[in-house]
């Protein structure tokens, strides 16, 4: 799933600061998960920011709606009538939502609220932990199911490197090395031989290297 | 019994403390009438008086309380107080009890315990509750939370000024009231009734009773109650001064030659004391003197590493002989030897003396009316296999009447004594219990709501404070109140007459009832409500009374604006309740017992003689357990015999399915209702069954520590056990035999922190005993920490002293070392703790008291259970206090050393303690469920399993659309998974967001926001 955090609430309460009548739009599928983003963050930004906005003695009204997925027309056009009712909205969606209400929606204002983080698994109960940088061009076949892109801080394809120290990256004892990680799981497969050779650079023209990416699917397209 | 269709279906519990209560709770939930027995004014026992429990700081009162109100409103049990058992007569399943009542001059029928005539008592005499550290008039309520909340008269003291007949409103004062003497019959007696305390004063040279700074441990308790004597604060008691340095002296009135047994909860509630004393005053120095450290149950070990990393509690291993008063600052002088050798004289503020439990001439007296037995120590007498079990037949015993002990183990042994008290009256069960039966309900739904408000003046309690008067005339103006009026006492009998009859002239749908505190009321008006046709759940009400007259006394009119306030949230909140139905479910009879060691089998042979069904999963091919490796116990009483005959009953019953070779599969359901495979031999079964016992038992570690399994003459105690049975000329040849205790998996580096194995000081003695009994020429020495020898284990520890055993106490520092020399001898060296040398010894046999682990597959058990483990990796129950059997999943229930090490008398009991609770669930003819669950609104919710991880009782499932959903069987209405959803798909139903913020919408309307 699509991970990110809320923004400081400094930071949203400045970028509508001048604003009479603001929509904070929910999505409650990705960033609901990681409780960034979902109808419970959205009442609670909105209770933040109708407090703020008493205590600094703003007239500001701030209205709540969470849609299904923020990334789907049919339910950002759910969020229609609050949209013309408002000067801004604040999106909580991930930064493919806010851009989807903003596409939608020509003539209005729509902020983000998140900063997107990426792909992520839960690792654990309030614990969210990247797994995929979206490269375009999966390996995990030839590095025992562990990502070298996404978890090496170099992003190695030839790893480790000599900031392997018992295990951890050298960028902080609580990051695993990814390539130990690598080299114990293929142990353990007796795959190690896959290790043997060198790779060669990896073709990132998949990547954003090439210019934004796009999946086109003629036979699930509709006919029109 | 002679001819079981005369079994009488209702039980005597003699005792309402926290056993009692329990005991009585199981009974009356499975089927049996209950007479609950307690000689004070109020029920609630010792437990009453503490403040806070260890291991876990729980408050004693939060959790007794709705214990005690459960209790008092259950239609089965008969609570009589201030009654005495004079005469049992009869034979089991028919007994005559006569009873003394005493008279309380107060009548229970009327008083409301709203305290208003003490308050003009002029008699003022010191309070026992609070151990004479505060006083009470002569006409008093025993405690705050007492139940039943009735004022009684001392009528010794009273001077019969009738102030409070005057005062009283609800006219209940009756000082014509008379002794009474009562007849009941029952079926069987459970005898709850604890102990007594050492009285300190009996010990000269510690100056209790003289030295004003000196006191008891109880009454330290009360000191740290907020409803004690000082109100929480630590003073002392000289001049109420904080105190600077606080010393605890451990075993006054235990493990001496007046009393020669260990009263097992003193090293740890000191040390909650000390723990609880640092948390009020971080400043104060806090020193518990002691000879033995005994943290011998689940938890305790950690606690008392935190009392000393944590919070600096200081532990001097010496046993204090006197103390000296400084006659001008009463402060406390005390000579005593610390650990490195050295006599210290040390100044102390406050003194507090761990007094042990003891039995008193009351018990004595008791037991003769009774007919039972008691033991060399004036507790009650009791089997080793058998100790839950009088000398006489039918009277059944728990609690610390059998053996001090603390509170888990008490509830547990409630539970196992209600147990036997079933099986022994299985053809008499539902013949003596009441049901009630309702009107049909009223449908509301889409209607108006008319509400009825009824205002309580508590005596003068509220209306004291409070103009009721101002704040009815406010409450007959807002929106949707019919009907409005103040009350002497809303909870009086006649008021609930009154309310009903309001409901159906005004056709109110919806009641509230300004008055005090939900937690003791709300269930009883709530009763009203069903009386009359209303759904229980279109209540509310408002606590205008402890939120309102109580805290502000000194405000009257802001109280009076307060309740408006608390009456218009009531209000806003009671119009959006909607009715709430439970369901019924039917359900299996049946249990599933995991494990057929001793605890299996005790629980499964209980269960059956209770006439239910039950499945026995042993993984091995026989039964037995770890009780196949016992051949002889302390008392000199064969485990193996009781095995067999054991095993034979179990194998002979027809309502038992014995499956060996057998293991859990799979299990799904939920109370009452749990299906699961279990594979036995190459086949999967299938079976239904209505609860779950989990006894899969615990095994002895066997490292690698000392050479063991690499050198054949250092063996375990399970190996020497069997040495002894079988080959004992093996033994007598010896010349040294040492034994190490305290080996386990606990080196740091394995992560693993310790923890006390419990049986293993106890098993190291009786095995050093009968070492000596087959060659008293032997040279026994037993290497240790602290000898654990718990209750009256401490007989065995003093035998092996005077038979000469050798006991030297080593540090956690500097563990002995084990070598072998060149002559091929072992040699172990090891540093005396007291003589600070070290010694070395040349042992024939090195035996290792080695920890219990828990039994292989245990986690394994865990997943497919759905239930927490300890760190330790034993099975962790609902609540360490007061449900130590009951997992937080209902119908689920653990025994035996899958929850902790333990021997076997405490296995039996809480295999018992499975066996009673779980009859509360299969004797039932059918399962309520639903009412307060949470509800998921399917198109909000994203699956992300937040609910899932959040229920603590394994609720919330995904169900076949990929969406959460609540199981309503096993929802608890907690409402963590509700909070939790990011999502707000999930509603707790009569706590809806909407029904929450009408009111506080209400609350902030007269703010204009």
């Amino acid at each position: 799933m699509i991970f990110g955090e809320q923004k400081p609430l400094e930071e949203v309460e400045e970028m509508i600061k001048d604003c009479k009548k603001i929509l904070i739009a929910g999505c409650n599928t990705c960033v609901a998960i990681c409780f960034a983003g979902g109808e419970k963050e959205v009442g609670i930004l909105a209770s933040a920011l109708r407090m703020r906005a008493k205590m600094a003695n703003r007239e500001q009204e701030v209205i709540e709606q969470t849609v299904q997925r923020q990334c789907e027309w049919e339910f950002v056009d759910e969020l229609k009538e609050n949209v013309e009712k408002v000067e801004v909205v604040v999106s909580l969606a991930c930064g493919a939502g806010v851009q989807a209400v903003a596409e939608r929606f020509p003539r209005a204002f729509i902020f983000p609220g998140l900063n997107t983080t990426g792909i992520a698994i839960t690792e654990e109960a309030g614990v969210w932990a990247e797994r995929c940088l979206a490269c375009g061009n999966c390996i995990l076949d030839k590095t025992g199911g562990i990502c070298p892109i996404t978890r090496c801080s170099k992003g190695l394809l030839n790893g480790p490197c000599g900031g392997s120290q018992n295990g951890k990256c050298e960028i902080s004892p609580d990051v695993p090395c990814a390539w130990q990680l690598i080299y114990d799981r293929l142990k353990v497969l007796g795959k190690l031989d896959l290790l043997d050779g060198i790779k060669p650079p990896k073709d990132w023209s998949t990547s954003q290297s090439g210019g934004p990416r796009k999946v086109v699917r003629e036979d699930l397209k509709s006919s029109s | 019994m002679n001819n079981s269709s005369q079994a009488i279906g209702a039980v005597m519990v003699v005792g309402g403390g926290i056993a009692g209560i329990q005991a009585s709770l199981d009974l009356a939930e499975s089927g049996f009438k209950v007479y609950l027995i307690e000689s004070s004014p109020a029920v609630g026992g010792r437990m009453a008086q503490l403040d806070k429990t260890f291991p876990t700081n729980d408050c004693a009162m939060c959790i007794l309380s709705p214990k005690l109100v459960e209790c008092s409103r259950h239609l089965n049990i008969n609570l009589m107080t201030l009654a005495d058992v004079l005469k049992v007569e009869g034979e089991p399943g028919n007994f005559e009890v006569t009873l003394r009542l005493r008279p309380r001059y107060v009548d229970l029928e009327k008083c409301t315990g709203c305290g208003a005539c003490f308050k003009y008592c002029p008699v003022k005499v010191p309070d026992e509750f609070n151990l004479g550290l505060s006083e009470r008039k002569a006409i008093y309520l025993m405690y705050p939370q007492a139940v039943p909340a009735a004022c009684l008269i001392d009528m010794e003291k009273c001077r019969l000024c009738k102030a409070c007949a005057k005062r009283c409103q609800a006219g209940a004062i009756n000082l014509d009231d008379k002794e009474r003497i009562n007849k009941i019959k029952v079926g069987a007696i459970i005898l709850a009734i604890g102990t007594d305390l050492y009285d300190a004063r009996l010990k000269e040279e510690l100056g209790f009773g003289r030295y004003q700074n000196v006191i008891t441990a109880l009454q330290f308790e009360r000191i740290l109650s907020p409803s004690g004597p000082y109100l929480g604060h630590i003073k002392r008691p000289s001049n109420g001064e904080e105190p600077k340095k606080i010393a605890f002296l451990q075993c006054i009135g235990s493990r001496d030659l007046e009393n020669p047994f260990c009263s097992s909860v003193c090293c740890m509630y000191a040390t909650k004391q000390a723990i609880l004393a640092k948390e009020h005053l971080p400043q104060a120095h806090c020193e518990i003197f002691l000879m033995d450290m005994r943290a011998f149950s689940k938890g305790f070990d950690s606690y008392f590493h935190q009392a000393q990393e944590r919070y600096g509690v200081k532990y001097t291993r010496c046993r204090v002989s006197a103390i000296k008063e400084n006659p001008t600052s009463k402060n406390l002088l005390i000579k005593y030897q610390t650990d490195d050798g050295e006599i210290r004289k040390e100044e102390y503020n406050l003194v507090i003396l761990s007094i042990g439990a003891q039995t008193s001439n009351k018990t004595h007296e008791l037991a003769k009316a009774l007919g039972i037995d008691l033991n060399e120590y004036g507790f009650c007498q009791t089997k080793e296999f058998t100790p839950l079990e009088t000398s006489r037949p039918g009277v059944y015993l728990c609690g610390p009447f059998g053996e001090p002990k603390d509170i888990p183990e008490t509830v547990t042994q409630a539970s196992g004594g209600a147990a036997k008290a079933m099986e022994l009256l299985v053809t008499a069960r539902n013949t003596l219990v009441e049901e009630k039966t309702y009107p049909e309900e009223k449908q509301v739904e889409g209607e108006e709501p008319r509400i009825g408000v009824f205002i309580c003046h508590c005596g003068t309690n509220i209306a004291g404070v409070i103009d009721v008067k101002e704040v009815l005339e406010f409450v007959k103006n807002l929106p949707g109140v019919i009907h409005a009026e103040t009350m002497l006492y809303t909870c009086s009998g006649d008021s609930q007459k009154i309310i009903k009859e309001k409901i159906e002239e005004s056709e109110l749908n919806r009641v509230v009832v300004a008055a005090c505190t939900p937690r003791t009321h709300e269930p009883l008006f709530q009763e009203t409500l069903r009386e009359a046709g209303l759904n229980p759940y279109l209540f509310e009400m408002a606590n205008i009374r402890d939120q309102g007259s109580w805290v502000h006394s000194k405000e009257p009119e802001q109280a009076t604006e307060k309740a408006k306030d608390l009456i218009r949230m009531s209000i806003a909140r009671v119009r959006a309740l909607e009715p709430l139905y439970g369901i019924s479910l039917g359900l299996s009879r049946n249990a599933l017992i995991i494990g057929g060691g001793l605890a299996g089998l005790t629980a499964a042979l209980s269960l059956s003689e209770q006439g239910f069904g039950v499945y026995l999963v042993e993984r091995e091919s026989q039964l037995g357990g770890n009780l196949r490796k016992i051949f002889s116990t302390l008392e000199g009483n064969s485990p193996e015999k009781y095995l067999k005959e054991l095993i034979d009953k179990v194998t002979a019953s027809p309502r038992i399915t014995l499956m060996l070779n057998a293991r859990l599969v799979k299990t799904g359901g939920f109370i009452g209702n749990y299906q699961s495979v279990v594979r036995v031999g190459g086949e999967e079964k299938e079976i239904e069954h209505g609860v779950t016992i989990m006894a899969t038992g615990g095994r002895e570690y066997r490292g690698e520590d000392y050479l063991l399994g690499k050198d054949l003459r250092v063996l375990t105690q399970q190996d020497l056990e069997k040495v002894l049975a079988s080959n004992p000329e093996k033994i007598k040849n010896a010349q040294t035999v040492v034994m190490i205790q305290c080996v386990g998996p606990f080196k740091p580096y394995q992560e693993k922190p310790f923890y006390c194995s419990r049986i293993c000081c106890t098993v190291a003695i009786k095995n050093a005993l009968r070492i000596k009994e087959l060659n008293p020429q032997v040279q026994v020495v037993i290497l240790y920490k602290d000898i654990r020898t718990y209750g009256f284990k401490e007989k065995y520890y003093n035998q092996s002293r005077e038979k000469g055993i050798l006991f030297v106490r080593f540090s956690d520092e500097k563990l002995p070392k084990l070598g072998v020399t060149a002559d091929n001898n072992l040699q172990i060296e090891v540093e005396d703790f007291s003589l600070r040398k070290s010694l070395i010894f040349q042992p024939d046999l090195l035996v290792l008291s080695t920890a219990i682990l828990p039994a292989e597959g245990s986690d394994e058990l865990a997943s497919i259970l759905k239930i927490p483990l300890t760190e330790e990796g034993f099975f962790l129950e609902a609540h360490v206090k007061l449900r130590p059997v009951d997992f937080s999943a209902e119908g689920l229930f653990l025994c035996g050393m899958a929850h902790y090490p333990k021997l076997f008398e405490e296995t039996v009991s809480q295999a018992l303690a499975t066996a009673g609770r779980a009859a509360t669930i299969l004797s039932k003819k059918e399962l309520k469920v639903g009412g307060v669950v949470a509800t998921v609104f399917p198109k909000k919710c994203a699956a992300c399993l937040t609910c899932l991880r959040a229920c603590p009782y394994g609720a919330p499932f995904i169900n076949q659309e990929g969406l959460a959903q609540i199981e309503v069987a096993k929802c608890q209405g907690c409402g963590s998974c509700a909070a939790e959803c990011p999502a707000k798909a999930i509603q707790l139903l009569h706590y809806k967001d909407e029904q929450i913020i009408l009111k506080e919408e209400a609350l902030l309307e007269k703010f204009g926001s």
